[in-house]
C-alpha cells in the first residue's frame, strides 16, 4: 500500500460535541482568534478616514466574501474552479442591465443575478460531471473564457468592449451612494453573511456530506450520499453568492466591461486567497483576504514608480512560500501553533 | 411484487441467475442463492473466482449483465450504491476508503447522519459503534495516521453506523495482526444478535471457517457448492478448486 502523507490540514478537534468557543480556529466552531479578527474588521470600518484606506478596505471585505463563496465549492466539496469570474460577471451584468434597461433596483436585481449564476454553476457541474482534478479545473477555466468572449460579442445586451456605465447619481434605490460609508456597510454585511453561512455549513449535515464527497466519492456513496447532488448544489450556492458579490462590486465602481470583470485573474485571486488563508475552513478565506488584498494594493502603490511589475514577483514569492511551508494556510498554521503552544505548557 | 408469502418475507437477499461479463470473460456466471435474516454467510473461492465481482454486484457498485438481485422487498439490480445504502444494505471496501481530512469520530458519525440528522445526535451512535469495533480510543485522531488494521476496523464501524439490516464485508481480515483478527471475529459473530445479517467475502480461512454459519464456494465465476463450513471443507470439488485435481483424488 502507498505511504500515506499526513495532511497538515487534518486538525482533528471539531465542533461535533456542540457549541464551544476555542482559542484557535477549528472547523465548525467560532474561535477567539476569528472573533477578534472580525471585531477588528468592524472597528476598522468604523474608524478609518483615509479615502484610499477605505477604498482598500472595501475591496478587502468584498474579496473576503467572494473567497468565502469560492471556498464552498473549492474547499468544502473539492470542486476547484478557475472560472468563478463568470459567475461574478453574471451577477454584475444581470443587476446592471436590469437597472439600466428596466429601472429595477440592484437590491432586487442581485437576486436575479444570483439565480442565473446558480443555474450556470449547476449546468457547468452537470456537464463536467465525469471530470476530476485538473480536467475539471481546465473546464472551468474554459467556461470562464467562453463567458467573457460571449459578453464581448453580445453587444446589444452587454455593450461589448465599451462596457456599461451606471450614472453616478446618488440614489438609495439605485444602490448608488455619494460617500464610501454605505458601501463599507454593504460589503462588510456581505462578508459577515457569507462567513456565517460557511460556519453553519461546517456544523450541519449538509456540510459533512460535502466533506465526505470531497474526501472519497465511493465512500460517500456507500453510506447513502448522492455525490452528484452534493457537487451540483455546492457549486450552485457558491456561484449565487459570487454573483451577489459581482453586483456589489459594480455598484461601487459604477462601470463594468468583460475584460476586467470576467477575467481569469479574478478567478485565480479567489482561489489564491483561499489557498493562502486555508482551504475548506470558514476562517481561511477571511485571513487570506485580509493579508493578500491590502498587501497587493499597497505593494502596487509603493513600487509603481521605482519598479512597476515587481509587486507581481513579490506576490508570487509569497504564494510559493505559503504553499511550501503552510500547506493548510494561515488558518491551519494558527491552529497548529496554538496546539504546539498548549502542549508545551502542560508537559 | 404482490403475493409475497411468509417465507419470502424472511429473505434478506435473493440472487437469481446473476451473471457479469467483462469483454469475453464471464467473471460471474449464473449465480443463484439467498440469505435469510440473521445468518452469517461466507463467500470463499480461489483467486480470480469472481468473489469481488459478485460482492460489487450485490453492493450495486456494478450492474449485472443478466439476472436479478432483490434485497428485502426491493429489486436492486439497477440501483445506485447510495440507494441500496439508504435501503439498509451497507458495505466495506477491501481497500479502505476513509474521509481523509476528517477525524475517526467524524468518519463514523457521517454514516449515522442520514437517520439522526444532526452531527450532535449522530455522534452518540458513532461513539457506541466505535466502542463495539474497538476504535473508540482513537476517536479524535486523524484517519491519515491509522494503520491498515485500524482502517479496516474503521470501514466496519462506518458501515455499521448506517444501521444496516445486511452488512457486506469485503476481506476485512487482510492486513490484520492475529490479535486483531480475533477481535474482528468476535465482533462479526456478535452482529446477528444486533439485528445485522452478514455476507462476507474472505481469504483468511481460519476466520471465516469459525464464524460463518454457511459458506458459498465460487470457482471460475460459478457457485460450485454451498453448505456448513465443515461439510464444504471436505467437499472434493472444493479441494480440487483450491489445490487441483491431484490433491482431490488423494484425499
Amino acid at each position: 500500500m502507498a505511504v500515506q502523507v499526513t495532511q497538515a490540514g487534518a486538525d482533528t478537534k471539531t465542533g461535533v460535541s456542540g457549541w464551544s468557543l476555542s482559542i484557535a480556529p477549528r472547523r465548525g466552531a467560532l474561535s477567539v482568534v476569528e472573533v477578534i479578527v472580525l471585531a477588528a474588521c468592524i472597528a476598522a470600518a468604523l474608524t478609518m478616514t483615509n479615502r484610499h484606506g477605505v477604498d482598500i478596505m472595501i475591496r478587502t471585505f468584498l474579496w473576503a466574501g467572494l473567497a468565502l463563496a469560492w471556498n464552498i465549492a473549492g474547499g468544502y466539496v473539492g470542486l476547484i474552479s478557475f472560472g468563478h469570474a463568470a459567475f461574478f460577471g453574471i451577477g454584475a451584468y444581470t443587476s446592471t442591465i436590469l437597472l439600466l434597461s428596466y429601472g429595477i433596483s440592484p437590491g432586487i436585481g442581485l437576486f436575479g443575478g444570483a439565480l442565473l449564476a446558480a443555474a450556470a454553476g449547476a449546468l457547468l457541474t452537470v456537464v463536467c460531471a465525469r471530470l476530476r482534478g485538473p480536467f475539471f479545473i481546465l473546464s472551468t477555466l474554459a467556461a470562464g473564457e467562453v463567458t467573457r468572449i460571449a459578453a464581448l460579442n453580445w453587444r446589444s445586451l452587454t455593450g461589448g468592449a465599451e462596457g456599461l456605465e451606471i450614472p453616478a447619481i446618488s440614489s438609495a434605490t439605485d444602490m448608488v451612494f455619494a460617500t464610501q460609508w454605505p458601501y463599507v456597510g454593504l460589503v462588510l454585511s456581505y462578508m459577515l453573511l457569507v462567513f456565517a453561512l460557511s460556519v453553519w455549513i461546517e456544523r450541519s449535515r449538509y456540510g459533512y456530506y460535502l466533506f465526505a464527497t470531497r474526501d472519497n466519492e465511493d465512500g460517500a456513496s456507500a453510506i447513502g450520499i448522492n455525490p452528484g447532488v452534493m457537487r451540483v448544489s455546492a457549486m450552485a450556492l457558491s456561484a449565487a453568492l459570487t454573483a451577489i458579490g459581482g453586483t456589489l462590486f459594480v455598484q461601487y465602481f459604477l462601470y463594468l466591461d468583460p475584460t476586467h470583470i470576467i477575467s481569469p485573474d479574478i478567478s485565480f485571486e479567489f482561489a489564491l486567497i483561499c489557498a493562502i488563508g486555508g482551504l475548506g475552513t470558514a476562517s481561511g478565506p477571511v485571513f487570506g483576504a485580509l493579508i493578500i488584498v491590502p498587501a497587493s494594493e499597497l505593494l502596487r502603490g509603493w513600487l509603481s514608480q521605482s519598479a512597476s511589475g515587481l509587486y507581481l514577483v513579490l506576490y508570487g514569492l509569497v504564494v510559493i512560500l505559503v504553499i511550501l511551508y503552510f500547506p493548510s494556510g494561515i488558518s491551519g498554521a494558527i491552529a497548529r501553533g496554538w496546539a504546539a503552544l498548549t502542549k508545551k505548557k502542560t508537559s | 411484487m404482490g403475493g409475497a408469502d411468509k417465507k419470502e418475507d424472511q429473505l434478506m437477499l435473493w440472487v437469481e441467475g446473476v451473471s457479469r461479463q467483462f469483454n469475453a470473460l464471464w467473471a460471474v456466471r449464473d449465480v443463484s442463492f439467498s440469505i435469510e435474516a440473521g445468518e452469517i454467510v461466507g463467500i470463499i473461492g480461489p483467486n480470480g473466482a469472481g468473489k469481488s465481482t459478485l460482492f460489487n454486484l450485490i453492493a450495486a457498485a456494478i450492474r449485472p449483465t443478466s439476472g436479478d438481485i432483490r434485497f428485502l422487498d426491493h429489486t436492486i439490480t439497477r440501483a445506485k450504491p447510495y440507494q441500496v445504502s439508504r435501503l439498509g444494505l451497507a458495505r466495506t471496501f477491501q481497500i479502505p476508503k476513509p474521509f481523509r481530512q476528517l477525524s475517526v469520530r467524524e468518519n463514523v458519525m457521517l454514516s449515522a447522519l442520514r437517520r439522526h440528522r444532526t452531527p450532535h445526535r449522530a455522534n452518540r451512535l458513532a461513539g457506541e459503534t466505535m466502542e463495539f469495533v474497538g476504535i473508540d480510543h482513537l476517536a479524535d485522531t486523524s484517519v491519515a495516521s491509522l494503520t491498515v488494521g485500524l482502517l479496516k476496523k474503521l470501514e466496519v464501524a462506518r458501515a455499521l453506523a448506517t444501521e444496516p439490516s445486511l452488512l457486506l464485508l469485503d476481506e476485512v481480515m487482510a492486513g490484520l495482526t492475529p490479535p486483531e483478527v480475533r477481535e474482528m471475529m468476535a465482533a462479526i459473530a456478535a452482529l446477528p444478535s444486533r439485528g445485522v445479517t452478514v455476507l462476507w467475502v474472505e481469504h483468511v480461512m481460519m476466520a471465516i471457517m469459525n464464524v460463518a454459519q454457511r459458506l458459498l464456494v465460487l470457482h471460475r465465476g460459478q457457485l460450485i457448492t454451498q453448505g456448513k463450513p465443515a461439510e464444504v471443507s471436505k467437499d472434493p470439488a472444493v479441494i480440487a478448486a483450491y489445490l487441483g485435481e491431484k490433491y482431490a483424488a488423494r484425499s
